[in-house]
């Protein structure tokens, strides 16, 4: 899809490129382009302890965009460089100094003997890479000196693209042989190889890999080869598109990037002519002024100036139908500018064919209009269509008085007619955060119709706002447009709340289970002393009969408390004993009750016999 | 009795910041979204860019991947290149890979994979249009939309803060949701006004995705906390998006620049686990008034439960702060549930009684909010009845049983001295004979 939008919207004038005359390109870098490159740009000005080199970035993309450097700026660059200027920094550092020096317009010399003498060695140096040959180059001419030896030169440089032939070392190589002279011939044999290595991307962009720094080199570079031509036109066309692609870029030197190779192609033999649209390529059906700039890819106008311009044709896309053809082009405001009118064209998209000179574009414009609602019915209708409808009209922007009362056998119909079809026609119902949109179908010229079944396709019951949304990317009034409240009725609704997933949830207290209902302590007390009273009631009649305990003798004591003891045990038992404890407990007692129990009795027996012999 | 204690915490890793797999479908898209790539790299992520459709890509290699996220910006992909297919990225997500994925026009991989994910993509050469929404600098087909920032989703840590968000630029299709999947999270949907439908061509049949529904970027955070972000436009991420200014063609209010960047950038630390990622540190539980776990709980025990639960911010652990935090206590079902309390040491503590059902029991803190990765951890613990001991003694309404057997043992020890020891009256002895 982005390719989509890259390609059909951003270029869309590029959309077709003319067989029989030369194409051309969409855009070009526009004063808004060049002012938001200078604010970049700008940052590279700024003091960075001893770093002397980016600030070239910055000069070097003043001078191309013809702007004049802020003196404060210019001060305190040639004091900062001065300052930290050093002959044995990298070559590439000295040659962005120098520049800036000499750009900036700073006062004296900046370079010493010793500069010379280490760039002159390193192009002697078989360990140089071409970048720092291409840089050592660079500055003995612009110090206008002499190049010792260029066919040596042009021999390592060779050498040393045996050994690198990547993109930027070739690159660089070409900057160098085109300052050699006649020994720098040897790169036109690359020119080829080079192109070739191009990438095209939707047979619209070419470029090198590695992006715009290595793309730019190397448009610059072969450009710069005295005497070759090359690019074909086709192909210079391509490179610059991918160049205005790459407006977006952020850094300081991307941009020098970019603008050297625009400078370098706007200045070829094969520069890029850019027919574009100024400004929007939307026009209002009142003031159907199509603004077109014809110019270089840098917004500056062609030498020679193309003529004539005119208008080819324009077709109306919806149909094909040629409304206009052969219409020459008004001159602008300025020479860059021309003006198309499209007069008496309705609302749409056309396709517009170009010519100036010997070059051509098809450029897409609208033609804006104005949408007029004629008329609009709204009202419930049965479904089996047993009576006539009632339906109420409305004007534009008014709403229905009161609420329209639907239940499940009723259809919802809107009618409405408007100045011409449009994309969007829907009907909006819409109930706090639930919203159904409806198609408004067209039935008869430019009218539409929508009508919903209340029962099957709302199924909601609940008050709902009915809107209507009428939209089209040639109308300059897109319409939103209340129409009113409809009240559905459709009985309990059976649809559960919807369930949130996330988020807390309720908390549960867990519901103990509650204690058994007791009886009140009042009536177990009074059942105790009831299951107490036979005892009461025993001790009151024996007490009465007169018991005496007359047979007591000494004997018995050792039995009633070994019987007693038992008794107490079991009270423990009950109290806090397991049962181990008391079995142990009640064996020994259990012994000495017995053998006193067996003592007490025969003493008993022993007695009784006496008193009978006695009674005998 | 037996112990039986487990802890079982997902706890995700602390490095986020992992090698990426960047796939692009040419290198000028490297470029042209400099200034997003630039944010990832200036945040500690190793961007490896690639071709779509490069033959050599690979993602794993001896089972070990290579790549922690992945960022997809191939909208017409039409098959990746290498091992990389449909399987392959399906399985980087069940691993708990990352992925970003920008663009789509229907078909192709994409497409596939967005419906791995569980939502589509509208069909090629759709897009969504808004003839009341659009920017001033549209191409004419009301496609470049702007989107105010209360349509991002209510989550700080997703989008950033909402409401300070400048106006969003859009550009691209339309992605249709499923509101009832609970992975899926709407990051970003479109005005009333929206639908989507190719603009070259007059609406014959409905729109597959219309209004409010229209979601524009979708999220899916999987069960095992994968994360994947979808992104019908490319351009959302672009240069062009991030410094342009923002107006809109029909009310015309000019905000300087849009708040595509920041909204892109906090995606994107969202989507890589930089935000919202959460793990439960520590568990302890104890019996009030102790401070070791017993071997087991009896029912109707007084417990208390603390637990730390950290947030990965910058990198580092730090405690996280929320109310809404619950424990739940869980024999099959959850038999108490109950917020717990932060303490101003920043754990969070819950005191509660355990039921009067005995079993075994897990403490279980399953905290799943939007953005925030599934916290989910379980303790658990047996809870037996009351002992024999443990019962109650002395009720009063078994007063009258107590009585009686009393009342028998002390009228048994009197009977046996008046039976033994009575000595009968001489006079009454008389009168029997």
């Amino acid at each position: 899809m982005n390719k989509y939008i890259k390609i059909v919207l951003a270029f869309l004038s590029f959309g077709a490129l003319c067989a029989t005359t030369e194409a051309s390109i969409g855009g070009y870098i526009s004063a808004s382009d060049k002012k938001k490159f200078l604010s970049t740009l700008v940052k590279s000005f700024t003091i960075e302890l001893d770093d002397i080199s980016k600030s070239y970035y910055a000069a070097k993309g003043y001078k191309i965009l013809n702007e004049v450097v802020p003196k404060a700026y210019i001060t305190e660059q040639c004091a900062h460089i001065k300052q930290h200027y050093k002959a044995t920094a990298n070559v590439e550092v000295l040659f962005n100094a120098l520049n800036t020096w000499s750009l900036l317009g700073c006062d004296g010399k900046l370079h010493t003997d010793d500069t010379i003498a280490s760039i002159n060695s390193l192009l002697q140096n078989e360990k140089s890479t071409t970048a720092d040959i291409r840089y050592a180059t660079e500055i003995l001419t612009q110090l206008k000196l002499q190049i010792p030896n260029p066919a040596k030169v042009a021999q390592l440089i060779q050498a040393k693209l045996k050994e690198d032939d990547s993109l930027a070392s070739i690159g660089q190589a070409l900057h160098a042989a085109s300052l050699l002279g006649n020994a720098g011939k040897f790169a036109h044999d690359r020119i080829e190889d080079v192109i070739v290595q191009a990438d095209e991307i939707d047979g619209k962009l070419l470029q090198w890999e590695g992006g715009l720094t290595v793309t730019s080199l190397l448009i610059t570079g072969l450009l710069r080869l005295p005497g070759a031509t090359p690019f074909t036109q086709v192909q210079a066309d391509k490179f610059a598109n991918y160049l205005l692609t790459r407006k977006t870029v952020q850094t300081p030197k991307g941009i020098l990037s970019l603008l050297e190779a625009a400078v370098a192609l706007a200045g070829s033999s094969v520069s890029p002519v850019s027919i574009s649209i100024i400004g929007s390529s939307q026009v209002p059906q009142d003031k159907p002024e199509l603004r077109i700039q014809v110019s270089d890819v840098f917004g500056q106008p062609l030498k020679p100036v193309p003529s004539p311009v005119i208008a080819q044709s324009a077709t109306r896309i919806s149909d094909d139908v040629v409304v206009l053809a052969k219409q020459p082009l008004i001159s602008g405001k300025t020479s860059t500018e021309f003006v198309l009118t499209l007069d008496k064209l309705d609302p749409g998209y056309y396709r517009v064919a170009i010519n100036a000179g010997s070059h051509s574009a098809t450029i897409t414009a609208r033609i804006l209009g104005l949408l007029t609602i004629n008329s609009l019915e709204i009202g419930l209708t049965d479904a089996d269509g047993s009576s006539a409808p009632k339906l109420s009209k409305l004007s534009y922007p008014t709403k229905l008085d009161s609420a329209l009362k639907a239940d499940s056998s009723q259809h919802l119909l809107v009618k409405f007619s408007i100045s011409r079809p449009v994309h969007q026609a829907f009907l909006r119902l819409s109930s706090g955060k639930k919203e159904i949109v409806f198609l408004a179908v067209p039935d008869s010229n430019k009218g539409y119709k929508v009508e919903v079944n209340v029962a099957s396709q709302l199924a909601y019951t609940g008050n709902f706002d009915m809107e209507l949304i009428l939209g089209d990317s040639i109308i300059t009034n897109p319409i939103r447009w209340t129409l009113g409240v409809i009240d559905v009725n459709l009985g309990p609704s059976d649809s559960p709340a919807p369930r949130s997933l996330r988020g807390p949830k309720p908390e549960i207290k867990h519901l103990f289970r509650p204690a058994e209902k007791r009886p009140p302590e009042p009536v177990s007390l009074f059942f105790s002393g009831l299951t107490a009273a036979p005892l009461l009631v025993l001790l009151i009649l024996w007490a009465k009969l007169g018991i005496n305990f007359g047979n007591f003798t000494g004997v018995a004591i050792p039995f009633h408390l070994g019987f007693g003891s038992i008794l107490g045990l079991f009270t423990l038992f009950w109290l806090k004993l397991d049962m181990f404890k008391t079995c142990a407990l009640l064996i020994p007692l259990g012994m000495i009750t017995f053998l006193a129990g067996h003592r007490l009795l025969s003493s008993i027996a022993a007695r009784q016999k006496k008193t009978e012999k006695a009674d005998k | 009795m037996n112990l039986i204690l487990l802890f079982f915490a997902v706890i995700t890793t602390a490095y986020a910041q992992g090698p990426t797999l960047v796939l692009l479908e040419n290198q000028v898209i490297k470029e042209t979204h400099s200034i997003f790539f630039r944010s990832l790299q200036e945040r500690g992520y190793t961007l490896t860019f690639k071709i779509a459709d490069d033959s050599a890509l690979v993602l794993s290699r001896y089972g070990e991947y290579l790549y922690k996220n992945l960022i997809i910006f191939a909208p017409s992909v039409e098959e990746f290149g290498g091992s990389l297919d449909l399987k392959a990225l399906t399985d980087f997500i069940d691993d708990g890979g990352n992925m970003l994925i920008a663009g789509g026009n229907g078909k192709g991989a994409l497409t596939e994979l967005a419906s791995e994910c569980g939502y589509e993509i509208d069909e090629e050469g759709t897009f969504v249009i808004d003839h009341l929404n659009y920017d001033v600098t549209d191409e004419g087909q009301h496609t470049k939309l702007v989107i105010p920032s209360s349509n991002l989703i209510d989550s700080p840590v997703i989008v950033g803060i909402k409401r300070e968000t400048a106006p969003l630029l859009y550009q691209g299709t339309g992605i249709l949701a499923v509101p009832e999947n609970p992975l899926i999270l709407p990051l970003l949907t479109a005005d009333s006004t929206a639908y989507s439908y190719n603009p070259n061509q007059a609406i014959d049949e409905y729109p597959h995705v219309v209004g409010k529904s229209t979601v524009l970027i979708a999220a899916l955070q999987a069960r095992n906390n994968a994360r994947v972000v979808f992104s019908g436009s490319l351009s959302f991420f672009s240069d062009e998006f991030f410094t342009s200014p923002v107006q809109k063609a029909q009310d015309g209010e000019l905000v300087a620049v849009s708040g595509n960047q920041d909204v892109a950038i906090a995606i994107s630390q969202w989507v890589f686990k930089e935000h919202g990622q959460l793990r439960v540190r520590s568990v302890k539980h104890h019996r009030v008034g102790e401070s070791k776990p017993p071997q087991a709980y009896t029912i109707m025990e007084e417990v208390v439960y603390t637990t730390n639960i950290d947030i990965l911010e910058d990198g580092q652990w730090k405690p996280f702060n929320a109310n809404d935090i619950q424990l739940e206590f869980v024999r099959i079902d959850p038999f108490v549930r109950i917020t717990l309390q932060r303490k101003p040491t920043g754990e969070y503590e819950a005191k509660f009684k355990i039921p009067d059902v005995y079993g075994v029991y897990q403490f279980k803190v399953d905290y799943d909010r939007v953005g925030y990765t599934r916290l989910f951890s379980s303790t658990q613990v047996s809870v037996r009845p009351l002992q024999h001991t443990q019962y109650e003694r002395f009720i009063t309404s078994a007063y009258p049983y107590y009585t009686g057997a009393f009342s028998m043992m002390l009228g048994v020890f009197l009977f046996s001295f008046v039976f033994l020891h009575l000595k009968e009256d001489e006079g009454k002895k008389t009168k029997h004979d």
